[in-house]
């Protein structure tokens, strides 16, 4: 019989296979790298109609997360504030700044002010922020030092791992209640130390108020 | 190119890095900075365009500074060029590169006070309906309500609801709503219509109100009486019409002539052992259907052996929800039913002749009993005849019925339906003062007195060319006025037609001026229950489409200064609270939604012998039924009430309790007058009453009385929304004045062709399983365990336990809770108020008619109802004499079969069992449905693929599949997928009633009951929310409940947590009647059912051969 396929169609197939399999890993770990949260999501960092800075309100002057953000340990949405609120200084601090003007034409009007949403997780997730803020989980441990950043930027990936690291592990996060807020603050300077009372203090802690820590999908998907 | 190092930091993450105070800020990415403190993130090309760079660079056709790279002064001014080629490249891509979509946070610009987005509100209101009222509390999300739910803290609700309540508020999203008002059939400005009824209101006060009338709905709200009493004291000769075409005012008008008084009868069926029902749906139709299912299933509680449920004795001609629950039931038309009445009453004073003597049924009773009696016995061949039995038989069961009832004076009830002539109801209201249930079992408060006229008067005064200016507040009158009237044109012979409408419907051509209706959950007003009490009617958003009530237009005619309903309510609230300060009242009445002790105390009554004696006289003599001369029913729909629910997606989806159809009315007749007339189901026939025809599709319905055929109202309606066109046949046409409920003489034939039915349920027997575990109240006293005994089919099977060990069982210990739901067949009546409770809840979506006939209805709850043969002829075996594995048979074979024509009903709710050996989770190939700690079987919607391999094992089959995306998708067009459009208003509204707390799903994917999982975590959240730095983190017993069982009126469904001993549901699951579904299965699941037990009267002629 003559031949019917060129010689060269031998070496089709490894190639085949071959530039089928190098391919399919380089999306893969492309995919793997560039598209899940820890890439894509860390470092966001819009900017803000108005350039509100949390390192000079909530670093340099101390104001409690709360005070801004006041249904976080009520509601499962941590609310950004209304432009009445910061009025509440705004009336007299800096009263005419330009870089208000915003503020107060929306706390005039009615009108909102249109943030950048930053932290954000899908809508099959159902994230409840009061009972983590309730329980001893910081504002830090999500969201980073919010009271050193000039305009805030998305610190952790908020992926599903990234919750569920902590929920396997809810000793190695919780502190006092009253300390959530307070986003430098460590058990020691020492970081031997700080670890070791984490570990102690954060098993008493979880044992004592019960925490469940759920992982299992009813939790955070309804 | 490659990118150097220098690049690099231009564009590579690293420089969106954290930027701290006072450091030199680094660009960020490859996009152009901004300006400083600009108020928009800059993103149009516009302001692109406006650089000067960028002229240059679009002038060349190659970017400026291709060829230059080498030079690294102008290779960064390539990078910057390129980039924002690179961004105008990518302005399809959201107008910003290939960057993440921005999205916005968009907070108050004056915080309100006390708001917390996320956090729902309840608001306590009323539904008015049909001159009474449903006391709820409604949940408010963001501004908008988005469940409605019963109001425990009123004095006569125990939370629970009925149909209607649970669905109403997709009316109030409801896109065919009437949203603009019109002038002729164009739209105008509010202020035109405004100023005309301003300008109708003046020239009747000017000639005193000659020419003016009134065309309303019956509702008792205290506000409009007020307002109707303030117009007829300036316009004294308007006149005032009330109209509703299912007419519940006969309660009222019998009992107030049976005792020459003013009243109203209130039914307390929870004091009663014996009720007997002539004709009165209760549980079904009637008014206050929530109130009595709530008392009547209190009576049927049995924990004990020696508790003795009530007993329901019913003689009905079409098989109704009340007729599920008899112990005793008589297939008796319609048309018979003062006869029976007579009949009865002859017996029952006998009965009470015999126990006690004469004296003491007191003398207006005395002075009847000759007349009674004489009446009584001329019908009873003619009963028995209608009844298809013999004179024997019938004597019997009248008699041993009487004799139950005159056992129990003052704990038995005689209640007489809607659709009964008024001399049934005086009958009735002779035989309950005889047995002495006057003041106990029916007790009667003060009603007041109706000036009013009704649709006839009005029609004649039309006619007559008295009428200048007609004014139609609600209601469809073109739609639901008796045909002989002919009200389009009859309306039309008013000089001025204004109506309130709701949509613009049949009665819209013929009006003159259309003012948008507000929705009673955008309406002040007020209402009273049917015990009396005032309830308020407060809105829980503002009328979105610029709606009016009916008391601001009847303050606008009035000329009154304050027209808003608001001061009106409240004005109103002031005169009847009689306490002073009346703010702090009011806030308290807004607050618990009625005013305590506002109930009328209810008055003593005595019969009056001469009304009674006048309404005996006109009881007529029976006359015979036949195939040649039907009796027509016209009934009340279970979902669609008289038509005002047509456009209700979910109304028209639900199941009828009794036939299961969807989207659809039927000529409801019997096995034997089909087989007469020659006819099999979905025929298409003709109905012909006199000369008026209708068309539509039979449905032979078991349990139906002979030569009796069932018409519903409310289907096919000529002007109606998106949702319920094409839906059923209309029967108004064949109803007149004279015979608006029961008609006689109609002829029924085949009409050629059939129509496609989606029935839900198709299948009418158990076939020998298991399923529902039933016994008479003997039986259960003898072997309390009987719900328990293995059943003598399943045990065939091989497997006693399970080969491997259950994880779960491990995984519980777990658990904080351990929640489990208790389902009592004994309480549920079949009424649906569940199932739809669960649409409301779950953002379950509808699915047509289509896809109902395939078998896609959504409902996560669904209700069987089973129909059980006789039980002497289930003698010779589970299904007289055939075993399990006999041919599947549906009604296409079921109902030429005899057993159908008086069965048994047993109606079960099936939600997901929640298995804790679950067979569905074993078998999904992607872990998308598991267990977790607390005993829910969880579903995780985003990693579902669709194989649907978990409906494929699930026993019970409750779960269900999202074929075609049916939340996005219009009904109707699910084959078109994306080329299928939805018009944005109804998208719009749509997204407002859906639940923010749970995942609307998409196509491909599976869903089923989940325990309500965000009522559990919303519960468990508060409770941690609360404990805080502290342990106290289980759930108070019984704080919360599914959808499911919080709307249940009759407390059938019972949720809680197993692991704490006080719970309700615990205590429910040790009753000795408590048993499993496919037990054998060994799925253990955590929703387990209480046997149904019925109480049957030995005494009785057809209780020979009961189990």
């Amino acid at each position: 019989m003559s031949a019917i396929f060129p010689k060269w169609t031998n070496r089709l197939p490894v190639m085949i296979i071959t530039g089928t399999l190098l391919t399919g890993t380089a999306v893969v770990a492309g995919m793997w790298y560039y598209l899940t949260p820890k890439y894509s999501r860390v470092g966001y960092q819009p900017v803000q109609p108005v350039a509100f800075s949390h390192a000079t309100h909530a670093g340099q002057l101390g104001l409690d997360c709360r005070y801004c953000h006041n249904a976080v340990e009520r509601s499962w949405y941590s609310n950004i504030p209304a432009s009445s609120t910061c009025m509440n200084c705004h009336n007299q601090v800096l009263k005419d700044d330009p870089r208000l003007e915003l503020v107060r034409q929306s706390a005039q009007s009615g009108r909102p002010i249109p943030w950048v949403q930053i932290h954000r997780v899908p809508d099959f997730v159902y994230f409840n922020h009061s009972v983590h803020v309730g329980r001893g989980i910081s504002c830090v441990e999500c969201h980073g030092p919010v009271n050193r950043m000039e305009e805030v930027y998305h610190f952790q990936p908020l992926s599903m791992t990234f919750c569920l690291d902590c929920h396997r592990n809810p000793a190695a996060k919780v502190r006092p209640p009253d300390k959530v807020t307070d986003l430098d603050w460590k058990w020691s300077d020492d970081p031997e130390e700080n670890a070791r009372l984490q570990k102690a203090n954060g098993e008493k802690m979880v044992r004592d108020w019960k925490v469940e820590s759920l992982q299992n999908c009813s939790a955070c998907h309804r | 190119m490659s990118a150097t190092a220098r690049d690099k930091e231009q564009i590579g993450p690293e420089t969106r890095g954290p930027k701290t105070a006072g450091a030199t800020t680094a660009a960020p990415g490859s996009c152009v900075r901004p300006q400083e403190s600009s108020p928009v993130y800059w993103r149009s090309l516009d302001e692109l365009a406006r650089t000067a760079q960028f002229r240059q660079w679009i002038g060349g056709e190659f970017p400026q500074g291709v060829g230059e790279w080498a030079d690294p002064v102008s290779r960064r001014q390539f990078l910057r060029l390129m980039s924002a080629s690179l961004l105008l490249a990518g302005a399809g891509f959201a107008g910003n590169g290939c960057r993440r979509p921005v999205e916005r946070a968009e907070p108050f610009g004056k915080m309100p006070e006390d708001y917390a987005h996320g956090v729902p509100r309840y608001y306590a209101t009323a539904m008015p309906a049909h001159g009474s009222a449903v006391p709820l509390v409604v949940k408010s999300n963001d501004g908008r309500p988005t469940k409605i739910e019963g109001n425990k803290l009123h004095p006569d609700s125990n939370g629970g609801t009925d149909r209607f309540a649970q669905a109403s508020i997709l009316d109030l999203y409801d896109p065919d709503r009437a949203a603009r008002f019109a002038r002729g059939g164009n739209t105008c400005n509010a202020e035109a219509a405004y100023d005309f009824l301003a300008e109708v209101g003046r020239k009747a006060r000017q000639n005193r109100g000659q020419g003016l009338c009134f065309l309303v709905e019956r509702n008792n709200s205290p506000s409009r009486a007020r307002l109707r009493k303030s117009l007829g004291d300036q316009c004294p000769q308007a006149r005032w019409h009330v109209y509703d075409p299912v007419d519940l005012d006969i309660h009222r008008r019998a009992a107030t002539l049976a005792f020459a008084k003013p009243v109203q009868p209130y039914w307390q069926l929870d004091k009663a052992n014996v009720v007997v029902s002539l004709d009165c749906d209760f549980l079904g139709s009637e008014g206050d259907v929530h109130n009595h299912i709530r008392r009547f299933s209190q009576r049927r509680r049995l924990e004990k052996t020696e508790d003795s449920p009530i007993r329901l004795y019913i003689a009905e001609g079409l098989m109704s929800v009340t007729g599920f629950n008899a112990d005793h039931r008589l297939r008796l038309p319609g048309s018979a039913g003062a006869p029976l009445a007579a009949a009865l009453a002859a017996g029952v004073l006998d009965a009470v002749w015999n126990r006690a003597g004469g004296a003491a049924a007191g003398p207006p009773v005395a002075a009847l009993a000759a007349e009674v009696r004489k009446l009584g016995g001329s019908n009873l061949e003619a009963l028995a005849k209608a009844a298809g039995v013999g004179a024997q038989w019938m004597a019997e069961w009248i008699g041993a019925c009487a004799k139950d009832l005159a056992a129990n004076p003052g704990r038995s009830l005689v209640v007489a339906g809607y659709r009964q002539p008024l001399e049934a109801h005086l009958l009735v209201h002779f035989m309950n003062a005889a047995l002495g249930n006057l003041g106990q079992t029916v007790s009667f408060r003060p009603a007041p007195e109706a000036d009013e006229g009704g649709l006839p008067e009005l029609a004649r005064a039309l006619d007559a060319g008295e009428v200048e200016t007609l004014v139609v507040l609600g209601g469809n009158p073109v739609y639901t006025a008796p045909a002989d009237l002919d009200w389009a044109k009859t309306q039309r012979r008013a000089r001025t037609v204004v109506r309130l409408g709701y949509i613009e419907d049949e009665t819209f051509p013929v009006c003159d001026w259309h003012l948008p209706a507000a929705h009673y959950l955008e309406s002040w007003g007020d209402a009273r229950t049917s015990d009396g009490t005032l309830v308020s009617i407060q809105p829980l958003i503002a009328p979105l489409f610029g709606g009016l009530t009916e008391l601001e237009v009847l303050a606008r005619i009035g000329g009154a200064q304050a027209t808003d309903p608001y001061g009106i309510a409240r004005e109103t609230f002031a005169g009847l609270c009689g306490s002073v300060p009346v703010e702090a009242a009011w806030r308290k009445f807004l607050h618990d939604g009625f005013l305590a002790n506002s109930a009328a105390q209810p008055v003593q009554v005595s019969l009056n012998a001469a009304a009674v004696a006048e309404g005996l006289a006109r009881v007529k003599q029976l006359s015979p039924l036949s195939k040649d001369r039907l009796e027509v029913i016209f009934h009340r729909d279970y979902s669609l009430d008289d038509g005002r629910h047509n456009n209700n997606g979910w109304l028209q989806e639900l199941p009828d309790p009794v036939t299961k159809i969807v989207w659809d009315n039927v000529v409801l007749m019997s096995r034997q007058t089909a087989l007469e007339l020659g006819l099999k189901n979905s025929d298409r026939v003709e109905v012909k009453l006199g000369e008026r025809i209708v068309r539509g599709p039979i449905w032979v319905q078991p349990g139906m009385a002979d030569y009796s055929v069932g018409l519903a109202l409310g289907y096919g309606r000529r002007q109606t929304g998106r949702v319920g066109r094409n839906a059923g046949f209309d029967v108004y046409p064949l109803r007149t004045t004279a015979n608006q409920n029961i008609a006689l003489g109609a002829t029924v034939r085949a009409a050629g062709g059939a129509c496609a039915i989606s029935c839900t349920q198709n299948h009418w027997s158990v076939e020998g399983r298991p399923i529902v575990r039933e016994a008479d109240l003997d039986h259960y006293r003898q072997h309390p365990d009987f719900a328990k005994e293995p059943d003598a089919e399943m045990e065939e099977l091989p497997v006693v336990a399970p080969l491997y060990p259950n994880p779960f069982d491990q995984l519980k210990r777990k658990g904080l809770h351990q929640w489990g739901m208790s389902i009592d067949l004994n309480r549920c009546v079949g009424c649906s108020a569940c199932m739809l409770a669960c649409q409301s809840e779950n953002n379950v979506p509808i699915v047509g008619k289509d896809q109902v006939a395939r078998g896609r209805e959504m409902h996560w709850l669904r209700i069987d109802r089973y129909y059980v043969g006789r039980p002497r002829a289930a003698k010779a075996g589970p299904q007289g004499g055939e075993s399990f594995f006999d041919t599947f048979r549906t009604e296409a074979e079921q109902q030429f079969e005899r057993w159908i024509e008086d069965p048994q009903v047993v109606t079960q709710p099936m939600p997901c069992q929640h298995c804790e050996a679950a067979p569905c989770e074993n078998v999904c190939p992607v872990n998308a449905t598991s267990h977790d700690q607390e005993g829910l079987n969880v579903m995780a919607y985003n990693r579902c693929v669709g194989t649907r391999y978990c409906s494929n094992n699930c026993p019970y089959k409750v779960r269900h599949f999202n074929f075609f995306d049916f939340n996005k998708r219009p009904v109707g067009q699910f084959y078109l997928g994306p080329f299928g459009h939805r018009p944005d208003d109804e998208w719009d509204l749509i997204k407002m009633i859906k639940n923010p707390d749970v995942t609307v799903r998409m196509r491909g994917v599976m869903e089923k009951c989940t325990f309500c999982i965000q009522r559990i975590e919303q519960a468990k959240i508060a409770q941690k929310d609360r404990a805080g730095a502290s342990g106290d983190v289980v759930v108070p017993t019984d704080s919360f409940t599914t959808a499911c069982a919080q709307a249940c009126p009759a407390e059938a469904i019972v949720f809680g947590n197993l692991n704490d001993p006080k719970s309700r549901v615990s205590r429910l699951k040790k009753l000795d009647r408590d048993y499993t579904v496919l037990k054998a299965l060994l799925t253990k699941p955590r929703t387990t059912y209480l046997a149904r037990v019925r109480n049957p009267n030995r005494a009785m002629p057809e209780t020979e051969g009961t189990r």
